[in-house]
């Protein structure tokens, strides 16, 4: 048997306890290694969106399993179970806003995360893998949102996964199927509730889970990239461990989103629309707000007809994640530093920029449509 | 130049000192930064790389005298962490301070072998002959579902007396019953577009031929005639399914407006403006002598030119 790795004679119930502990799983050792990682450069503000999306993760699979005590998924009851929890159960508002609000936050963080490895050069050999298991992660956290909005079985959920759903039917040869495969049918109904449930509850945290300990493990394997200019000797001067001072970051960075989404639960709480049917009345439908500009996209004239809707529904999106994946292979230049990566940052504030012009034409399109 | 391994001797300028106890390595370079130097007073010294002058096989030799590595400070083993409590990813790549290979003997059974290949492709033959099998049974129960005949049954709409203008979209609800696979029988609301139209829109609409709607197998389900003014077009945006409604617009006058995406259509359909790559779809439609309309409730997959029932 492994002997504990740091020595002391136990005295106390406590570290009698503990000793045993150590002795047949090796805490200490564990816990040390997990702690005890060195940051070249030292810890920043800028790394703590990897753990605060973890925490986030933690967060939302924790509300979820509440809400699932008393949602129902089916569609006569889904809708119904959801203003429940709402309205009859106590606190169930606040858990559901917290739910609601928390994958917003995923958005969020998601996008800071990866900008953050983006503008740090942090992709680059050898940290290839880790960042694509990141893009399959960020297509996870996608798939959540999208899953998880048809649920409460409102005119937003039937809406949003119809035309969802529709923009995966434009894929070339699978798309028909994959579309039907999705909504077990032709048309959006139970079945369709159904795949989605157990996708959103099942599927999808099983694979984060799974990616999210491979995402860790490769971060571990490759060790943090550090900063992007210093000298070796200025980065080791500054170096130290993960514990304490990142800790303390990423602590206080997970406090202030906690925060913001009890604020925003309590402030904002979410409201149901009519249940779901396929005659909205004059309900204009929407999509979430981080996939507004998205939607906003699809409305341009080069994305009209057959050839430019497959351009915009499928063709666009795909390209644009198929070069996320290769990014580390084509950018083989060693610099890191940003300011000497002109493409890099001007891809960068180009994209955020698209993003934020069309989701705020999105906001002003909708007083046109009254 | 080599790595100092543990129990080296450690020779200085004038003497021997000691023997290496511990090397101590840097946690980003990886290279071995320092040795510990245990001297003969049982004390120990970190000496920098940098003050070595060879390593040997069993002797460290350093470029100082022996009183001059006396006076440096003792080691403080606090200030340290050992490799097994510290997360550096192939730091033991970059060391060969082991005095040698650690070895575990094989156990008797597993000398001589012969046909480890053969057992390992066996496995996965296993493998793959329980899996196999799973494939085509779960595909198939997971697309149950996915292909239902289509429903050809006539739907009760409204009366066309609801209608006061010509060329004007009006929407129809009504209530459809659904039995879905162990669900009890429920009605779903859904709209359809009619338009009581005058000659000219018509001839848009129908381009002087009878429209003919047929099943999969070819066989006729209904044909509108040319002449008949009433138009139903499916609630359904042949954009990405969303509903659309009537409104007026600033400049093209009173069209079909899709909310989600902006398509717009005039009265016959027509795409004017917006992503929409075809135009409204129309529906097989009867009037009876009372005003009555009944329809046929028909979805076409959306977002492509051509017209594909999916239900």
């Amino acid at each position: 048997m492994r002997q504990p790795s740091v020595s002391n004679v136990p005295s106390t119930t406590v570290e009698k306890l503990v000793a045993f502990l150590d002795q047949r799983v090796g805490l200490k050792e564990i816990q040390a290694k997990m702690l005890n990682e060195p940051i070249p450069g030292g810890s920043r503000w800028a790394y703590v969106f990897g753990s605060i999306l973890l925490f986030l993760f933690v967060m939302q699979a924790v509300t979820g399993v509440l809400l699932m005590f008393y949602y129902v998924p089916t569609a006569d009851h889904a809708y119904a179970s959801t203003q429940y929890i709402i309205h009859e159960v106590d606190y169930g508002w606040f858990l559901l806003g917290y739910h609601f609000w928390g994958s917003s936050a995923m958005a969020v963080c998601v996008v800071a995360h990866m900008s953050q490895v983006f503008l740090w050069g942090a992709y680059k050999p050898p940290r290839e893998l880790l960042w694509i298991v990141g893009l399959a992660l960020f297509g996870i956290v996608i798939g959540f949102g999208f899953t998880g909005y048809l649920l409460p079985w409102d005119q937003r959920a039937y809406w949003a996964t119809t035309v969802g759903v529709e923009i995966l039917d434009k894929t070339p040869i699978l798309g028909d199927f994959l579309a039907r495969f999705l909504k077990g049918g032709p048309t959006p109904g139970q079945l369709t509730l159904s795949r989605f449930f157990v996708i959103h509850v099942m599927i999808l945290p099983a694979a984060l889970m799974a990616l999210a300990g491979l995402h860790l493990y490769l971060f571990r394997v490759a060790a943090p990239a550090g900063p992007f200019r210093g000298t070796p000797e200025e980065i080791k001067a500054k170096t130290d461990y993960f514990f304490p001072r990142q800790v303390w970051k990423d602590i206080v960075g997970m406090a202030v989103v906690f925060l913001t989404i009890c604020g925003l639960a309590f402030w904002e709480p979410v409201v149901l629309l009519e249940e779901a049917t396929p005659d909205p009345g004059e309900y204009h439908p929407e999509p979430e707000w981080y996939f507004l500009f998205y939607f906003q996209m699809l409305r341009l004239k080069m994305f009209s007809g057959e050839v430019g809707q497959f351009m915009g529904a499928v063709a666009l999106p795909v390209l644009f994640m198929g070069l996320l994946v290769a990014l580390p292979f084509f950018d083989r230049d060693p610099e890191r530093n940003i300011f000497k990566r002109p493409i890099a940052l001007i891809s960068w504030i180009f994209i955020m920029a698209i993003m934020a012009i069309f989701t705020v034409s999105a906001v002003i399109n909708r007083e046109f449509l009254e | 130049m080599g790595q100092p391994k543990l129990k080296s001797l450690v020779r200085c300028k004038d003497r021997d000192v000691g023997e290496v106890t511990k090397v101590i390595v840097d946690p980003l370079s990886h290279d071995v930064s320092h040795i510990v130097v245990k001297l003969d007073d049982g004390t120990e010294r970190q000496v920098g790389m940098e003050c070595v002058r060879t390593v040997l096989d069993a002797v460290v030799e350093l470029d100082a005298l022996s009183s001059d590595i006396a006076a440096l400070p003792p080691f403080v083993r606090a200030d340290y962490v050992t490799t097994r409590e510290v997360e550096i990813s192939h730091l033991e790549d970059h060391l060969d301070v082991i005095p040698g290979e650690v070895l575990v003997p094989l156990p008797a059974l597993e000398k001589d072998i012969k046909r480890r290949t053969f057992f390992m492709n066996f496995t996965h033959a296993i493998g793959i002959l329980i899996g196999l099998p799973m494939v085509y049974p779960v595909l198939r129960y997971l697309m149950k579902p996915m292909y239902a005949p289509f429903d050809n049954e006539w739907l009760k709409v409204g009366n066309v007396g609801k209608i006061k203008e010509e060329d004007v979209g009006v929407q129809f609800q009504y209530k459809k019953k659904v039995k879905e696979a162990y669900m009890p029988e429920s009605e779903i609301e859904k709209t359809v577009w009619i338009l009581k139209a005058t000659p000219s829109v018509l001839e848009q609409v129908y381009q002087g031929k009878d429209q003919e709607f047929r099943d999969p197998s070819g066989r006729l389900i209904w044909t509108n005639k040319k002449d008949v003014p009433y138009v139903a077009f499916s609630g359904k945006c042949p954009h990405l399914g969303c509903a659309y409604k009537w409104r007026q617009h600033k400049t093209l006058g009173q069209v079909f407006l899709c909310p989600c995406h902006l398509s717009i259509y005039d009265a016959a359909g027509k795409v004017l403006d917006g992503p929409a790559p075809r135009r409204l779809d129309a529906l097989p439609i009867r009037v009876a002598a009372n005003g009555d309309v009944e329809i046929i409730d028909m979805e076409f997959k959306a977002g492509i030119k051509s017209q594909v029932r999916i239900m």
